[in-house]
Parts: structure tokens; sequence; C-alpha cells
């Protein structure tokens, strides 16, 4: 018989990437099986919530001169839309994650990261065909010359963007996965809290750049130069503004790496306390 | 010498009782209550699950632990993959482990068998191409090849149960745990799944398998482990745990009525003064010949006098099968039993039954008002010492003889059939005394 190692480091990754898949693939089958439209629920969730934006702040309310937006509405709704709806979504899945999956939880051991990060994951798949649906709706506002788009190399800088997206996901998701395990409430105020966060982060409308406590309250929130890059880098053509995108990046860290670590200490716990 | 494949070292393992806070209303009362002085929730109980159990597990062993519910057999599992934090005492598994805590643990009901076989696959800690690689294997072992696309919610709960089974059995484990997984399935499957964890064991995988079903475990295990009450009563031969198990049940299966009868009822209850197992001769009889016969001597006291009592033995052997029952009543017999001593023989002419442990139980009724008098647990014992220990249950009046080559043997035994055949039509039988005769050879 081979020798085996004790503590397999590097096999218990691999295991974690195999079943991060698994369960990632699981969670997307899933969520289509049934539908009539499948997949294009993906494309069709986004679109929608752009047209209902756009319906609400440009012909219920015209509030376009107070929104002070210097592109087409509907491309600006759908670009904050995009990335909030990967984080909205990523979040709400994470919160329930533990419990949801209470059987695997209790019955088999694996590293427990793997349930949020595989929400966070499922969330990602769909943003990656949202984002495609963008790439149509930036060649629609060409066409009708709403709208001037030319190649610009900021557009390389939107991994980044989207990496300290993804590291502050992890980050709130962690804990927000251990928190409901504990707490059951957590759900609940995730699903409020997140409305009201949506409308402080410059999703569909410009968060105010004043001197207020409004406006440093909201500065505070690092999901609004976040969201902001999308714009400045597709859009704009320009790297984000760099003290509070910089800002941005190390609260992402910093919740990452605060949120994992928690997780980690408390994950053994999690079977008796679920 | 190689390392065991599993030490669990003075292993301690403590559940709260009670509810944690399940909300942040809870959390907030208590803090509140805390706030104002007042003495916070009662001091919590802690429920030792497991208590200083200390074992260690070579490779490739299978070994069995049986206990009564309760007893923290589940929890070593849990403990051992990793589900579990002990808080006390250290454990090491060497190897790669995959543990059969439930079968179909992970399944998802919207997903087909195929998919499903996958996605546990890799919750088992499978690598994707080895499922690849066994899943016909996978798919043939729990018989559903035509069911592969059918979503698992449609699945049987016997088909749920062998695909869940299958795939556990073909992950590559060195070290597998199963959980009293083998209740589901026909007798046919359960029977292929004790072959192939025999055949896991054979080829060096170390079984750890807990059970109420006796016979499985005897039939698998080299060694058993017998636990009660979070600590390990017996560590050896799976024949010999057979028997500290079944008291260790009884006893807590009395502990628990007896927190359930009301005391008065206790007081009125028939109470057993001796139960004594003797040969015809009326020597008390160490252990008994399967032949030879018994005479059960029950001795009793009663608080009031019953008019028509009503007496049954029952009898189980050290695997839990009910072999006998035996009823006064329904033999038409009913005694006048008066307040104080009384005693009743029961004479059993033949007992034939195979060698090992049995347990018989009483229980008495007064069937002018039909209420249960007594019904006590399983507790006392008989031996049967049977030359040549056969296994099973009955033992039979039997004779062996070699007839010849088999086309030789194909004649002689319609010869040798007719003859028993006559033998039975005239009631030639072992009990009326004639010996069976060597079958003649031509």
């Amino acid at each position: 018989m081979r020798p085996v190692a004790v503590n397999p480091g590097f096999s218990e990754l691999s295991r974690l990437a195999e079943l991060l898949w698994s369960l990632t693939s699981r969670d997307v089958r899933v969520r289509y099986k049934h539908s009539a439209l499948g997949v294009a629920w993906a494309v069709l969730l986004p679109l929608s919530m752009m047209l209902v934006f756009t319906f609400v702040f440009t012909r219920a309310v015209d509030v376009r001169s107070a929104l002070a937006v210097d592109m087409p509405y509907p491309l600006y709704a759908y670009l904050g839309l995009a990335p909030w709806t990967f984080f909205a979504a990523s979040l709400t899945g994470c919160v329930n994650s533990l419990v949801a999956n209470r059987n695997l939880v209790t019955k088999v051991y694996f590293p427990r990261e793997v349930f949020p990060l595989s929400c966070i994951a499922g969330a990602f798949f769909d943003f990656c065909i949202a984002m495609a649906v963008l790439a149509a709706l930036m060649v629609y506002f060409q066409w009708t010359g709403e709208r001037e788009f030319a190649a610009h190399p900021a557009v390389a800088f939107l991994p980044v963007v989207l990496a300290v997206q993804i590291a502050f996901t992890i980050g709130v998701g962690m804990l927000a996965a251990m928190a409901n395990l504990f707490f059951r409430d957590v759900r609940q105020i995730v699903t409020v809290g997140i409305q009201l966060w949506m409308f402080v982060s410059g999703v569909v409308v410009p968060v105010p750049r004043d001197d207020s406590w409004l406006a440093w309250g909201i500065g505070i929130n690092p999901m609004v130069p976040i969201i902001g890059a999308y714009r400045d880098c597709i859009v704009y053509g320009r790297l984000p503004e760099a003290v509070p995108f910089l800002y941005a990046a190390a609260a992402a860290a910093l919740v990452l790496v605060f949120g994992w670590r928690w997780f980690r200490r408390a994950s053994f716990r999690f079977a008796e306390c679920i | 010498m190689r390392q065991p494949a599993i030490e669990f070292a003075h292993v301690s393992k403590k559940f709260r009782l009670g509810e944690n806070h399940d909300s942040l209303r809870d959390l907030l009362m208590s803090g509140v209550r805390r706030l104002a002085g007042r003495a916070a929730t009662a001091p919590r109980n802690a429920f030792w699950a497991l208590q200083d159990v200390d074992f260690s597990i070579p490779r490739g062993d299978a070994v069995g632990i049986i206990g009564p519910n309760g007893a923290g057999k589940s929890t070593i599992l849990k403990l051992l993959s990793r589900i579990l934090r002990p808080d006390q005492g250290s454990i090491i598994v060497r190897g790669r482990l995959a543990g059969l805590i439930e079968v179909g643990a992970g399944f998802h009901g919207d997903l087909t068998g195929r998919e499903n076989v996958f996605l546990n696959g890799a919750i088992l800690g499978m690598p994707r191409r080895d499922i690849r690689r066994k899943f016909d294997e996978i798919v043939a072992f729990a018989g559903l090849e035509a069911f592969l696309d059918m979503p698992v919610k449609r699945y049987s709960s016997g088909m749920y149960a062998r695909l869940g089974f299958s795939i556990a059995v073909h992950v590559n484990a060195e070290v597998l745990l199963v959980d009293e997984v083998l209740s589901v399935g026909d007798a046919v499957f359960r029977l292929r799944c004790l072959d192939r964890m025999r055949k896991l064991v054979h080829d060096g995988t170390t079984l750890v398998f807990v059970t109420h079903d006796l016979d499985q475990m005897q039939s698998i295990c080299s060694r058993t482990l017998v636990l009660n009450g979070g600590t390990i009563v017996y560590d050896g031969s799976p024949g010999d745990a057979v028997g500290r198990y079944l008291a260790a049940v009884s006893n807590s299966h009395a502990a628990r009525s007896a927190d359930i009868a009301p005391d008065a009822a206790a007081k009125l209850a028939p109470e057993i003064t001796h139960f004594r197992l003797v040969d015809p001769a009326g020597a008390p009889a160490p252990w008994i010949r399967p032949r030879e016969g018994i005479v059960v001597d029950l001795g009793f006291r009663l608080a009031r006098p019953i008019a028509r009592l009503v007496v049954e033995v029952n009898l189980r052997s050290a695997g839990g099968h009910a072999i006998l029952s035996l009823n006064s009543g329904r033999d038409g017999r009913q005694f006048g039993a008066c307040a104080g001593p009384n005693r009743i023989l029961l004479r059993l002419k033949d007992l034939p039954l195979a060698g090992g442990e049995y347990f018989w139980n009483i229980r008495m009724w007064d069937e002018q008002t039909g209420t249960c008098e007594l019904d006590t647990p399983y507790r006392y014992p008989m031996v049967i010492n049977e030359e040549g220990r056969a296994c099973g249950i009955v033992s039979v009046v039997r004779e062996w003889s070699f007839v010849g080559p088999e086309s030789f043997a194909q004649q002689t035994f319609r010869h040798a059939a007719d003859e028993v055949g006559r033998s039975i039509l005239h009631g030639r039988t072992a009990e009326s005394g004639a010996p069976c005769e060597s079958l003649p050879v031509r």
C-alpha cells in the first residue's frame, strides 16, 4: 500500500475545487431545470430590471435632470444592475447556503467554505451572461447613435475590479452564512438590507457627492467605487478614481481575510449548531 | 510496524442539552436579563455523548460498533469524519476517508440519477475521472440502468438507497465508515452490499461499521466495540460482543420502562424470584444440549391473587431474532395463582437450536381483566452447547455421507430421495428414536 499523507494539503485543495465545480453546476442546473425559458432567465432578469428602473425614473417620474447621468439611462442602470445583481444574488445565496445544505453539513465532511463559494460561483455564471448582454446593448446604442463607444485600454482593468468585488462578496458572504446559522434572523435582515444597500451604492441612482452626513456615510460603502469602476472602465474609458477605489480594494481585502478566518474558526461548530 | 489507520485517543464529546440561541430575539432577551442582574438562563446541562473513548484500529481491519440507541455510535463516526470536533482527546485518521453516515446525503431531487452520481461522488471525495471510469460499475451495482435519466425525487426509497450505497462503496477509500444504512433495500441487494464490503476489507480497506443488525455485523467484522452510555463496555470478538450488547440493551430497556411505570403499579407487579433452566432429571443445567430437552423453572411472587394467570415465555437468539413464543393461554392453560410465592414448570421435550447464546423474557397476563402484569426484558440467558457448532438458528439431526462421483450420484440420489420420502411417510423421524441411516451406496 502506498504511503498516505497524514495531512494532505494539496489533495484537500484539489478536492475543494472539484466539489466547488460539482455544487455550482448542481445549483445552476437546478435553477434553470424546470423553467420553460431555462438559462434565458439569466439574460431576462437584468434586462427586465433595467426596463423597470428605466420606466420608473424616466417615465413615471422624470428625474433625468436630477440624476445627472451623462449616458443613456438604460445603459447606466444596466451597468449598475449587472454587477449589483451578481453581488446581491451571491449574498442572498450565501446567507442561506449552510442552512439549506443542512443534510450535507451534518452528514459529510468537507471544507465548509464550499457552500458560500459555490453560491458566488453560481451567481458569477449569471453575471457572465449578463455581461454578454451588455455588449449587445452597447452595440444597440452605438447604432442608434445615442452614445459613441471606442475601444480603449481601460477595459483591461476590469478583471481587477471584478477581483475586488469578488473578494468583498466572499468576505461578506461568509460572515452572513455563518451568522445565519446561529441566528436565523440574519436572512431576513439581509433581504431588507440589500434593498437599502442598492440605493446607496450608485446602482440605479447616483450617490450624492456633497458634504452632508449622508454623503459621508455612503462614502464608506465599498460598493460605490466598485460599481462606479465598471462604468469608468467600460463607458468612460478611464481608470477609476484612485483613492476611493484603493479604499474599496483595501476594505474588500480586510473583509475577506476577516470573514474567511472567522468562518474557518467557527466551522467545526456548524454541524452541532445548525 | 505500520501505524494504525485510526487512532481514537481518550476522546470525549459533549453536547448541550436544550436550544442554542436560535434567533436574535433570544440572544437579546438573555442579554437584557443578564444586564438586569437577574440570573441568566438556567445553567445549561451538558450531556456527554462520549466519555474517554479510546481505541485504535490497524489498517485493513473491519470493526463493528454496536450499542443501544444513544450510546454514541454515530457520534464516533461523525468525529472520525471530522463533522464534529472532540472536546477532549485526539483523533488521527490515516488515509482517504469516505463516510457513509447517511445514504444519498447530498442527492438533489431535481437532478437525474446520472447527475447525482457525479455530484455525490464529488461530495464523497471521488475525483471526476474516477467517477467516469467507474460509472457503469456503480450503476450496474445499484441495478438502476433503466432509471438513470429520471430525477431522483421520483425514485422509490429503495432505489435511492441503492444508488447512494453503490456510489459510496465505489469510492476508492482507505477508510470507510458505514452507519446503519443497509436496513433499506431488498434482501438480494443487502447481500450484495455485504459481499462488496467483505471484498473491500479483503482488499485492505479499513472498515468501521455501525449497525443494529448483529448478523450483518458478525458476518463482516473481525472485532467489535460495544458502546453503552458513551463508553466502551467491550472490545473484542464479535461473538462475545453480542452478549454484552444484549445485556446493555436490556438494561437500558429496563431503565426506560422503569421510568415509565408508575410506582403503585410497580409495587403490585409480579416479581420474578427465580428463573432456572434444569435438565429433565432436575439438576441445574449450566448449558443445554439440543436434544436433551429442558425444564424452565419459574418462581414468582404476586401481590394479589390472580385467578386466571397466563404466562408467556419468549426466546430470542443473541442476534436478536425471535425464535419461540410459548403462551400458556394459547395452549389452553390458565393458572390460579395466589398472593405470595408461586412456581411454574415448563417442560420442553426438545429444543432443536443451534449452539450459541439465547435470551428469554417473561410476560404475565391477568386473563380476566386482560391487563399485562409483567413484561421483562430479554435478560434470562441460556447457552446451548452443540458439538460441531452449527451456524444459523435451528439444529437438526444430521448425518453426512459421501456418495461418489457425480454421474454415479445422479442415480443414487433418486434412490436416496425415495428412501427419505418413505421414512417421512412412515413417521420415522429422528424424534421417534429411529436413527438416520447412511444412504446405501451402490
